[in-house]
């Protein structure tokens, strides 16, 4: 074939030339190309090799639907793979290599492929490689997948960025063409808030390739002047390379632009593309109509491609896509096209039509074939010459292109992504969006309006009615009068019989005619079952092309209508999205929030090795002098908690205010446990249940005036917790008179344990918290010495004498570093999360590690909390349950490892003396694990069958993961100081 | 031993120092007096009849009967006292001058900027001046109030303000943004 640049015409910058490579060889195209019409203008119609039978393959369209030229753009860690050459703008020093070929394009060894084609049928590898099952994984689908597939990807952290941004209008307008300009026009003048939104670089659409005048001017002319409007609207939005591809709930649709993909140099401070979610009141779909292929043999040589891209190609490019090319037409598109050519002064084989009878005529001096079909294709990587048939008589006709049209398919994908399924039209032979209410509505072709006025006129109404639908006055449209224009009509043509070597359906899958005969013939007949069995319509192009014709084959196979077959489903994106626009900015250390304590500075201070807990950093630990384990730290901050004293950071806790006349009901219900007679100035433990009876939360509840309370929460659940009341306030209960508010952040909170802290802490307080005036549970506004205000709470997670002292949060950092002062001479030191934890295994007290949603309050050995003389709260229905009540549950204990040196793991399952290690045995599980450095060996919080009937047993602690097993012996969960003799000192 | 406590601004220690502003400009107040205003049950309406801006504070919505008051006059300490004493039992009010940071963004991209990682429209018909809505800022829930043609306030959690500025580094990375502490 020989595909050339036209002497003159076309939208391209013929003074602006642009070098770029492909495969390495350096040619050179002009501003306003695509890769696609650089790779045409310099006759590389051979662009890659097809996926399964490594057929060479050339450009087909001239849009974002092309099967075949996909490309790798760029090279190194900045590539594109399966980048459509036909919308890949072209920009200097544009790299461009082929995929899915080895060792090069022209030569390519996968090409054997072909020849065992009668092997490679669809289905193939369902058959073939299904013994042994155990190779599927390792041995067939890696081959298979090195075999076949389209570009490869780079592995290399993305050097680019992306982001995503939102965006709110009155009317989005999917696609620039004449419905879209005419749509967005009228709501431009009608003040409504516009986007205009075009896939390709150039806005305008069809106008850009189209020859029918307007006005008596080529049809651009008549686009540029409405964009000029357009641009100079303050209240419309033109967004040129951006690609609408999803439409979702509450009408908010997906858009991707390419803000950086048409050239070499990358600005790092912007993104290289960006991910727009639009939130628009109203849409209007202007997306056009895609002209389908025709299904005869030997259609994908390189040099065939649709009417509309060959048009397109000389129109809007410059470029003649042959020295003589055929045409191929089931309608009157094909003649415009002949038209078009002739008037470029293109060479015209002859124009073919499938239909016997046509009112067109051929342009002069053109050989018309009526009643003809092309069955075979001659030539190798390109196009020398086509066999056609009329009546039985075939005739070699020589050509380097073949132009074929098969008559219009109108783009209704993202009106189909909400669940609404296309609705066949015998009348137009396509499929039409359904009607998906005001939200979103098709104009011109995409509503099956091929005619440039009616376009004109479609667009200008639809818009016209959603601007009165808004409540405001309709502007007014002139449409430009329209030249001579053909009759869209067509008759529809699936397969063109009597083919003498392969008919393909889908380009891309290589799917051919039969194909899908032996789908239909195995019993895969129905759509979705074809695309799966043949693989048809899937990958980058999700059929956009090949699908209506093998829906249309399909139903003739079946006898059936294709409004019967009806299409595979259609779902977001409409092309392809990259990873990274989806992340957006939303990577590294932007992946998620991190919360910082207000006693962050002040840890760090004190030499913290802090630790990710959910958002938050929490300390884990606090390293002296020579310290070389984190083991050493911690054994040493338990010890000097349990000698002397320790102070926590323990902010990170949920903290919620509770106000109203209703206040101590709401939580009564809330919590398991009986609140109502809570007296002021006093705090408890709660325990809240999930309706099911399992554990949710558990924390303190502290009364701070009669209708005022204080709960805290898990640091994990305090976002948790929070929603479950507003739940419980707006939903359940709303009668409730209750007002509540986080102030988890308002405060910085420090656990100040040991048998010192009291000593220490009255050396900062200026109230008296002797035992007498602030005894255990106590909680209540303190003053701090320096006139600062804080909550005081005399509670213990650590078994020892402690309080929780709570000041402003900016105040936080001062009033720790003071009290570490005032805890100098007593010993006192920082403690982190770990020796927090060791401190409460040793004291039995659960955690989330224990309360994991399948644990009631009666296994944690908290059976008692539970307030059964309560009328109701959130569990107490569905804690009575059979089996949540049942005897040989597993209930919390203690373990003590026999060994010193045998350390267990939470994770671990228990098994009795003797059983065979294996899950079937299973008696429980470890929780919590530590080495106690107060009983000086391993200990462990457990969940074991029937548990508190067992103290004193022993039993194998059986880990699995590590392959270790332990003996222990069962006791019960408080270690130190079970009756509590520390706490009311 | 003097006990003199300062306090420790959220961002103290993560704000360089910076040579001119620039065209857009985000502001970190250090002494914001802020408190939340619950108006008790069944009465909403007298509520906000009470808690009129007065040149004293600002009031911000913040949910249904729900609201953020500002304030640069009152000290931290009195504010929360003040606004009890205007409301009686109609509301109840806590204090949140640590609990909160406020950020001013202005600028002539300050909506572009937001709609970078905001979802809800910012347009001036939409969002006018004195509007107050919470929302999402990519992860982080922020009371957002449009104070001027060009400016909006963002009031976060303490304990996020350090990434939510790390966030509108970000949204602002094409837009020419600083960022400093508020001169006042």
């Amino acid at each position: 074939m020989t595909a050339y640049r036209l002497p003159a015409g076309g939208l391209i910058d013929r003074s602006h030339t642009l070098a770029f490579s492909f495969d390495g060889k350096s040619l050179s195209g002009h501003a306003g190309d695509t890769l696609a019409s650089a790779l045409l203008a310099n006759d590389r119609l051979l662009v890659g090799r097809s996926f399964k039978y490594h057929r060479p393959r050339g450009i087909v369209t001239a849009g974002p639907s092309e099967p075949n030229a996909l490309v790798t753009v760029g090279s190194g860690v900045r590539r594109d793979p399966n980048t459509k050459a036909t919308v890949a703008e072209l920009y200097d020093g544009l790299v461009a290599t082929s995929q899915n070929r080895w060792p090069s394009l022209a030569f390519d060894i996968g090409a054997v492929n072909g020849l065992m084609a009668r092997f490679l049928s669809a289905g193939f590898y369902y058959k073939t490689f299904m013994w042994p099952a155990a190779f599927w994984e390792k041995v067939y689908e890696p081959l298979i997948r090195r075999a076949a597939g389209l570009g490869r990807t780079d592995l290399s952290p993305d050097p680019d960025s992306y982001e995503k941004s939102w965006a709110h209008c009155d009317l989005l307008v999917v696609g620039s063409g004449p419905a879209g300009l005419a749509a967005a026009l009228v709501a431009a003048r009608s003040g409504l808030r516009v986007i205009l939104a075009e896939q390709d670089f150039a806005l305008g659409g069809t106008l850009l390739s189209e020859t029918t005048r307007l006005d008596g001017e080529a049809p651009y002319i008549f686009a540029r002047r409405v964009l000029d409007e357009l641009q100079n609207s303050p209240n419309v939005t033109l967004l040129p390379r951006t690609t609408v591809f999803g439409w979702y709930d509450d009408n908010v649709f997906g858009a991707l632009e390419r803000v950086q993909k048409h050239g070499a140099a990358v600005d790092a401070v912007k993104p290289v593309e960006r991910l727009w979610r639009i939130v628009a009141k109203h849409a209007i779909l202007a997306s056009g109509a895609e002209e389908r292929p025709l299904v005869f043999g030997g259609n994908d040589r390189p040099g065939v491609m649709t009417a509309s891209a060959a048009a397109t190609y000389a129109n809007r490019f410059g470029v003649a896509a042959g020295k003589a090319v055929a045409i191929f037409t089931n309608g009157a598109s094909g003649y415009r096209t002949a038209r078009d050519l002739a008037a470029q002064g293109i060479g015209i084989a002859a124009l073919i039509d499938s239909r016997p009878d046509a009112a067109e005529a051929a342009p002069a001096g053109v050989r018309l074939i009526r009643g003809g079909s092309i069955i075979d294709t001659r030539g190798g990587a390109g196009l020398r010459g086509i066999v056609a048939d009329r009546g039985g008589f075939e005739d070699l006709i020589a050509c380097d292109a073949v132009a074929m049209s098969g008559g219009w398919s109108p783009v209704i994908h993202l009106a189909c992504q909400r669940g609404g399924r296309p609705v066949w039209s015998d009348a137009l032979q396509a499929f039409l969006a359904p009607d998906v209410g005001a939200g979103l509505v098709p104009a011109g072709a995409a509503a099956g309006q091929y005619r440039l006025s009616a376009c004109f006129e479609d667009g200008a109404r639809k818009a016209a009615d959603i601007v009165e639908a808004l409540g405001r006055q309709a502007a007014g449209f002139q449409a430009p009068v329209v030249g001579e224009e053909p009759d869209p009509s067509f008759t529809a043509l699936w397969h063109v019989p009597g083919a003498k070597s392969k008919a393909f359906v889908d380009f891309q899958n290589d799917v051919h005619l039969g194909d899908l005969g032996l789908a239909v013939r195995e019993g895969f007949g129905h759509v979705e079952h074809a695309k799966r069995y043949t693989t048809g319509g899937m990958a980058t192009d999700q059929g956009k092309l090949g699908n209506i014709n093998a829906i249309g084959i399909l139903a003739a196979m079946r006898g059936v209508s294709p409004a019967e077959v009806g299409t595979t489903t259609f779902r977001p994106f409409y092309t392809p999205v990259s990873f990274g626009a989806l992340a957006g900015t939303s990577v590294g250390g932007h992946a998620m929030p991190v919360r910082r304590s207000p006693l962050h500075g002040w840890a760090a201070r004190n030499g913290a090795t802090f630790i990710e807990a959910g958002l938050w950093y929490r300390s884990s630990w606090f390293a002296k002098g020579e310290e070389k384990t984190w083991r050493e730290s911690v054994d040493r901050e338990v010890r000097s908690v349990r000698e002397n004293a320790g102070l926590c950071d323990v902010s990170t806790l949920g903290k919620i205010e509770v106000f109203g006349p209703d206040a101590a009901e709401f939580l009564n219900r809330l919590y398991c446990n009986p609140l109502l007679k809570l007296p002021v100035g006093k705090a408890r433990y709660g325990l809240m249940l999930r309706e099911d009876g399992m554990v949710f939360d558990d924390g303190t509840v502290s009364r701070l005036g009669e209708a005022h309370f204080l709960i805290t929460t898990t640091t994990a659940m305090a976002g948790g917790v929070l929603s479950h009341m507003e739940f419980a306030a707006q939903v359940l209960w709303p009668q409730l008179r209750v007002r509540f508010l986080s102030v988890s952040d308002q405060w910085a909170q420090m656990s100040i344990a040991g048998p010192k802290a009291r000593v220490i802490l009255q050396s900062i307080v200026e109230d008296d918290i002797s035992h007498a005036a602030f005894p255990f549970l106590a909680a209540r506004e303190v003053r701090l010495k320096g006139n600062l205000k804080g909550r005081l709470f005399r509670i213990s997670f650590s078994g020892e004498l402690a309080y929780e002292l709570a000041v402003p949060a900016g105040y936080g950092e001062a009033v720790a570093d003071a009290l570490m002062r005032a805890g100098l001479p007593h010993g006192m030191c920082a403690y982190g999360v770990e020796a927090l934890n060791v401190l409460r295994i040793e004291k039995g007290h659960v955690t989330h590690a224990e309360l994991d949603g399948r644990v009631t309050p009666d296994d944690a050995g908290l059976g008692h909390m539970m307030g059964t003389g309560k009328a109701d709260f959130i569990g107490k229905r569905l804690s009575n349950r059979f089996g949540l009540t049942a005897a040989d549950r597993a209930q919390l204990v203690g373990l003590k490892a026999l060994e010193a040196d045998q350390e267990m793991r939470a994770g671990a399952h228990l098994l009795k003396d003797g059983a065979k290690p294996s899950t079937i045995n299973d008696q429980g599980w470890v929780s919590s694990a530590c080495f106690s450095p107060t009983l000086r060996m391993p200990i462990a919080l457990a969940f074991l069958k029937s548990g508190r009937e067992r103290y004193g047993e022993k039993i194998v602690v059986w880990d699995r993961l590590r392959g270790v097993e332990t003996m222990a012996e069962v006791c019960h969960p408080v270690f130190v100081d079970p009756d509590n003799s520390k706490l009311t000192a | 031993m003097a006990y003199d406590y300062h306090a420790v601004h959220a961002l103290d220690g993560t704000i360089g120092a910076i040579a001119e502003r620039r065209a857009n400009h985000l502001a970190v107040h250090r002494a914001t007096a802020m408190a939340m205003v619950l108006a008790s049950p069944g009465r909403v309406p007298e509520a906000a009849g009470i808690l009129v801006a007065n040149g004293d504070f600002e009031v911000r919505f913040s949910g249904p009967g729900e609201w953020l008051v500002l304030s640069e006059v009152h000290a931290p300490e009195t504010l929360a006292a003040e606004l009890g004493v205007r409301l009686g039992d109609a509301a109840f009010v806590i204090d949140q001058s640590h609990g909160r940071v406020a950020l001013t963004l202005t600028g002539p991209d300050a909506a572009r900027i937001l709609a970078n990682g905001v979802a809800v429209d910012l347009h001036a018909d939409s969002f006018p001046v004195g509007r107050a809505a919470n929302v999402l800022c990519h992860h982080i829930s922020v009371n957002l109030a449009r104070t001027s043609a060009q400016s909006f306030d963002l009031v976060v959690m303490r304990s996020f303000a350090e990434a939510l500025v790390d966030d509108i580094k970000v949204m602002a990375r094409s837009h020419d943004l600083s960022v400093d502490f508020a001169t006042r």
